[in-house]
């Protein structure tokens, strides 16, 4: 059973997008604005998929899988290795193999706080203190540099494009700093 | 005042505290319902487990300073005092625990379509956890 869950800031954002898919998922759609699952799960990135067996193991820990080739040439993630792997475990229990980029990654102290900064820099904005909110989403960023869930996911909340000049310019901090992260399950993809 | 209090897995409670230059006082009665954890004489308690404070500026009259409560616990904690939120978290260790044993922390989450969702509602299936955003 498939898990959708929004790393948005409000479920009409969230919705947008659901609406706009094709086909319209019929599994459940949550809303996560806290980033509860960044935490429980050690989730930097989306999208991210996690696999949970019938005894409530962690069969995968995180990877990037995107679900299709739309950004293919911006990631050079091919979507459907994951899908591959995944078919093969749901009908045959095949464990996942190893894709190369195999790094359990476990939350620190300075990700935690940081990850409280960017949690109230959320709340204030949606109370209508964007201003207020600015210094902690500056704290979460110095506290987690590399985390995109902060460092991505904080542009909107701040007036940014995503996929603007911050942006841009986090994908060369990002690429210098050797593209730490879990990476996806595509073997052939850097990073 | 009116204090928003977060929190992971409840996000923001409004509870009421009293702000006093940086720090946020809240009673302990009404830390204890937030975080479940008690004050008594001998220290900060929760189920079995207290933990003793030698910090002489935790208790402020019927109040507790909470930036230092969660300092005495070993807990990270953002007080924002003139916003009046506080920001309560989980040690990082609670948190790598689960991940490194491979097991699958529960948890509930409100539905896009409505109402809330349980993970360990779905039983003993295959699942698939699919984190995705707008941005």
């Amino acid at each position: 059973m498939i898990v959708g869950v929004s790393f948005d800031d409000t479920a009409a954002i969230a919705q947008e997008w659901v609406d706009a898919a094709d086909p319209t998922p019929t599994f459940p759609m949550l809303l996560d604005r806290e980033l509860l699952l960044g935490e429980l799960y050690g989730i930097y990135n989306v999208p991210s998929v996690v696999w949970v067996d019938e005894d409530d193991r962690i069969a995968r820990a995180p990877v990037i899988a995107p679900g299709d080739d739309m950004f293919k040439d911006f990631t050079n993630i091919d979507s459907s290795v994951h899908h591959a792997q995944l078919r093969a475990w749901v009908h045959d229990g095949t464990p996942p193999p190893p894709s190369g980029h195999e790094k359990l990654m476990l939350p620190t102290d300075a990700e935690q706080l940081a990850r409280l900064e960017r949690r109230v820099g959320a709340y204030l904005v949606r109370s209508g203190s964007a201003a207020a909110a600015e210094p902690h989403f500056e704290r979460a960023v110095e506290l987690a540099p590399m985390d995109w869930t902060i460092r991505r996911g904080t542009l909107p909340l701040r007036g940014d494009d995503p996929f603007g000049e911050k942006f841009f310019a986090f994908m060369g901090e990002w690429a210098e700093a050797g593209q730490p992260g879990y990476g996806s399950a595509d073997p052939g993809a850097p990073g | 005042m009116q204090i928003a209090f977060l929190d992971a897995e409840h996000g923001p409670r409004e509870t009421t505290g009293r702000v006093d230059g940086d720090a946020v006082l809240i009673s302990a009665e009404d830390v204890s319902a937030l975080t479940g954890w008690t004050r008594r004489p001998e220290g900060l308690c929760r189920d079995d487990v207290c933990v003793p404070v030698r910090d002489a500026e935790l208790d402020r009259d019927e109040a507790i300073d909470i930036a230092r409560m969660g300092a005495a616990l070993g807990r990270p904690v953002v007080v924002d005092a003139a916003a009046g939120v506080v920001a309560w978290g989980e040690p990082s260790a609670a948190r790598r625990g689960p991940i490194e044993a491979g097991v699958a922390p529960d948890f509930t989450l409100p539905q896009l379509a409505g109402g809330d969702f349980t993970f360990s509602s779905i039983g003993r299936h295959k699942k698939l956890l699919l984190a995705w955003s707008s941005w």
